[in-house]
């Protein structure tokens, strides 16, 4: 699978390769934790160990006598860390709950204490010494505990966009329907679990504070620093150019960077901290526990006449973590009716928030294990019912999708995978080696939504091309993707072209989540590159000779500037984007709707004797419009398959009543993929540019290639075993 | 120090250059690396020996520098990602994880070409299969597997050939 160059503009071969590759593989690439400053100090946090209550008193005197240690705080004063609001409040921040303010304790996990030395051990060992005295009080863990709290959505956070969709009487067409399947999906709660821990260096430098954090919102960042510290946003810098991992869970500002400035600034020192692994399971997201009930009813040829999606989805007890699973169940197919129902449950935890395709992955278990239900009721394959119910319109609003073309991956992806060898009987098919074959099949797809992004661009004598963009570079390729646009188009080797992510000193960044980076960030990088051309006065599409062009102004440099919007976006939305808020357009827009597509084809195998369950191989083809960066597109697919898998088979946060928080908080009873786990995943592309969304034509790629996984392999499992699967993940003894 | 005041010294050799430092006995391999030579290549995925993030090699051994005491490594050779190849140049397995995309974030990588290097000199390459059973200690969340697993293949079958 050695990549393979494409041709450029003039038909020169252009380097597809990830073009930071080489600063990864020679651990040159700088992430948050690698830099050791003069005089750093580390920081440690001792957490709650109970599920919930209230610290009595604190006794930090033995963690205050380690030899090294520094600083031991355990509140800080209500003026040195101000609200700075959950970041889908309006906020910057992962939560609402700023922890080490008062003696609440909302969490199993929450941390009590700060503690800064001059070493790891010192910090580690002190931080352990911290001794608390609870006063407890009863907890709710699970979203059908007694004191859980259960709240409608949309009477809770009355946004439109959150309201519950609703097409014409779902429920009366329900009834009057000749077939109709009903079954109930539980979603576990998981966590990301990016490589990368959370983690910062700090330092100021005089009444400036230079941060460097592992984050995929450098603007939520500063502004939520500036705004907790009471100090001015010009005078915070961010830098963020490699993230180890994101997946949502680094989608805002965390709760240890305002308590390591005050400490970095009452030592005038820099102060690092790297949260443990354990304690990345309490301080950071998770994908909340979900429950979702479909019913869908359709007549005798399973064409569907009515779709009934409700979902009691967790959240915290201090903010309301907005479920979204609807918006894309009510568009899948075209379903002529449609109720959703949205329920928060408000359980004793830190806030959930987004990890990979948060609420689409979840969802489309639940509607595409429905969907395979109803092929076996109506005794149709169950690519030709997802084919009979393509939608040709968007079923809720009525508005064209700006691109579709769902039924292309499902034919492609049926004949590549050999679908038509498929017997539907279940535990018909035996493979060679013995075990039970599954074939299974699920589509997906996920919301395309888009920010007003901003370029900055110069050409220099020597020939270099420099791009300043928002967005923020966690492994999907957005700096390979920006440097082949710009290659492209102007001809240059890709080497030439150096793109500047995840810094607040170069360009306002925007969050980078919801699969929007790339759509958000090329529109603004094509533009400015017509403005390059146009300062360069070589607006002729022809290949540019940029030191010639740069020396011909008489310069040594020539820079310009774009700034791009979402459709139907005005100017007015800088405001958001320059004052360190969200500004995102999508999906409904104006005049048209915008998803990116995929189907999945999976074989599982099931060993007869114990019943382990391997997944030999995945098709999967998706429409995410143009690919913009071939190679990184196939991988982030494949990444996205690999979480499905782990969605389907391993990941689960455990949770109990008599603990609280979540007990399996390491890598080693938090089982993701590993490489045994993973076979052959063969991606294919559709590669139609979606113009009506953005110039570029590209979409979001990154989460919607999770969309659907887990239910293929459900499906596949159904197909192997005869069972349905109800709950994720499948567990042996589902299969036995 | 910390309450323990004893210390203990280190004399051993990184990436081909003497060390001689003065530790507490409870630094890991893995923190001595980052944090006082300023080897940031190696990285910390779990500090717990569950992800092979730190994987660096001890006389060509594999081993999770975190869970190393950095005391036992006196008087054996340590190599971390910065020391695969004379300075400048890539080994043939960097080139290869580059070559077929076996990265997306990065931040495992040293890691799995650490494993993937010493995988390679175990000769634990005969199928795919092997190999992707003696690469499992090393998470990748992004799901680079498919890549890292051709990578391997790839510096494997051009060693065998003598390349």
């Amino acid at each position: 699978m050695t990549v393979t160059d494409i041709a450029a503009t003039a038909g020169r071969p252009l380097d597809t390769r990830r073009v930071d590759a080489y600063e990864k593989v020679t651990g040159r690439a700088r992430y948050s934790a690698d830099r050791v400053p003069e005089g750093l100090a580390y920081g440690a946090f001792a957490t709650a160990r109970i599920g919930k209550g209230r610290i009595v008193r604190i006794d930090a005197s033995a963690a205050e006598a380690v030899p090294g240690v520094a600083l031991v705080i355990t509140t800080f004063g209500p003026d040195e860390l101000h609200d700075i609001g959950f970041i889908m409040a309006g906020g910057h921040a992962v939560q609402s709950l700023q922890p080490l303010r008062d003696d609440h304790v909302a969490y199993r996990g929450q941390p009590i204490a700060l503690v800064v030395a001059d070493n790891l051990v010192a910090a580690t060992e002190a931080a352990r010494l911290i001794k608390p005295e609870y006063e407890t009080e009863p907890f709710a863990v699970k979203i059908d505990a007694e004191g859980a709290n259960t709240l409608v959505q949309e009477q809770a956070i009355p946004l439109p966009f959150l309201a519950d969709i609703k097409v014409g009487d779902a429920d009366a067409a329900f009834e009057a329907s000749p077939v109709r399947i009903t079954g109930t999906y539980e979603q576990p709660a998981q966590h990301a679990m990016p490589m990368e821990p959370n983690a910062s260096v700090v330092h100021w430098e005089g009444e400036r504070l230079i941060v460097n954090d592992t984050t995929q919102n450098a603007n939520a960042v500063r502004f939520g620093l500036a705004t907790q510290l009471g100090i001015d946003p010009a005078d915070v810098e961010v830098t963020s150019p490699y993230i180890g991992g994101g997946f949502g869970q680094k989608n805002s500002m965390h709760m240890h960077l305002g308590p390591i400035a005050i400490a970095s600034r009452r030592l005038g020192r820099p102060v690092k901290m790297v949260l443990s692994r354990p304690q990345t399971f309490h301080t950071g997201s998770f994908r909340p526990n979900s429950v979702h009930t479909v019913r869908l009813g359709a007549d005798e040829n399973g064409r569907l006449l009515a779709a009934i999606h409700e979902v009691d989805q967790q959240t915290s007890r201090h903010d309301l973590f907005p479920c979204m699973a609807t918006e894309v169940s009510s568009r899948l197919y075209a379903v002529p009716t449609f109720r959703g129902r949205q329920r928060l449950v408000q359980t004793d935890v830190q806030t959930p928030g987004y990890m990979r395709a948060p609420h689409e992955s979840p969802a489309m278990f639940a509607l595409e294990s429905a969907m395979d239900e109803l092929a076996y009721a109506t005794g149709r394959d169950p690519v030709e019912l997802r084919l009979a119910n393509d939608a040709a319109v968007d079923p809720v609003t009525g508005l064209p999708f700006s691109g579709r073309h769902l039924a292309e991956c499902l034919r492609r992806g049926a004949t590549r995978f050999g679908w038509d060898k498929r017997n539907p009987e279940p535990g018909s098919m035996i493979a060679e080696d013995g075990s039970i074959l599954g074939w299974g099949v699920a589509a997906g797809c996920y919301p395309g939504n888009i920010v007003p992004s901003i370029a900055h661009m110069s050409a220099t004598d020597d020939g270099t091309i420099t791009v300043a963009v928002g967005g923020h570079e966690m492994g999907q390729g957005i700096r390979s993707a920006v440097a082949l646009l710009v290659a492209r188009d102007l001809g240059v080797p890709v080497h030439k072209v150096i793109v500047q992510v995840g810094d607040t000193r170069a360009a306002p960044q925007h969050l980078t989540a919801g699969s929007w980076g790339t759509a958000s960030a090329l529109p603004a990088v094509q533009a400015a590159v017509d403005e390059l051309r146009k300062a360069l006065d070589v607006t002729e599409p022809d290949d540019v000779d940029i030191q010639a062009a740069v020396r011909a102004k008489g310069k040594s440099v020539v820079t310009v500037e774009a700034t791009t919007f979402g459709p139907g976006q005005t100017p007015q939305i800088l405001d958001q984007l320059k004052g360190g808020g969200l500004a995102i357009g999508g999906p409904v827009f104006p005049e048209f709707v915008t998803f990116s597509w995929v189907a999945h084809f999976v074989e599982v195998r099931v060993e007869p004797t114990t019943r382990r369950i391997r997944v030999p191989r995945v098709v999967s083809v998706v429409d995410c419009g143009r690919v913009a960066s071939p190679v990184t597109a196939a991988s982030q697919v494949r990444g996205g398959v690999v979480w499905g898998i782990g969605a389907a088979l391993r990941e689960e946060s455990e949770v109990d009543d008599h603990f609280g928080g979540f007990l399996n908080t390491t890598l080693e009873e938090y089982p993701v993929p590993v490489n045994a786990d993973i076979h052959q995943i063969d991606v294919e592309f559709i590669d139609e540019p979606d113009l009506l969304f953005n110039p570029v034509g590209v979409k979001g790629a990154g989460e919607v290639s999770m969309v659907g996984v887990a239910a293929a392999v459900a499906n596949a499992v159904h197909h192997a075993t005869g069972r349905r699967m109800h709950r994720l993940p499948i567990r042996l003894e589902n299969v036995l | 120090m910390s309450t323990n005041d004893s210390t203990v010294e280190l004399a051993c050799t990184v990436n081909g250059a003497d060390v001689q430092l003065e530790l507490d006995p409870r630094e890991s391999l893995l923190d001595v690396l980052r944090e006082r030579l300023a080897l940031t290549g190696t990285k910390k995925g779990c500090d717990q020996g569950h992800c092979g993030a730190c994987t660096v090699h001890v006389d060509g051994r594999r081993v999770v520098s975190c869970l190393t005491p950095a005391v036992q490594v006196t008087g054996q050779a340590v190599t971390t990602i910065e020391g695969v190849t004379a300075q400048g140049g890539l080994h043939p397995l960097q080139q290869a994880f580059i070559d077929n995309d076996a990265l997306q974030c990065g931040y495992c990588t040293p890691g799995q070409i650490m494993s993937g290097i010493a995988c390679i000199a175990e000769g634990h390459t005969e199928t795919d299969d092997q190999i992707r059973e003696y690469l499992s200690g090393n998470i990748c969340r992004c799901g680079a597997y498919v890549g890292i697993v051709a990578a391997v293949r790839q510096t494997a079958d051009a060693t065998r050939n003598g390349a």
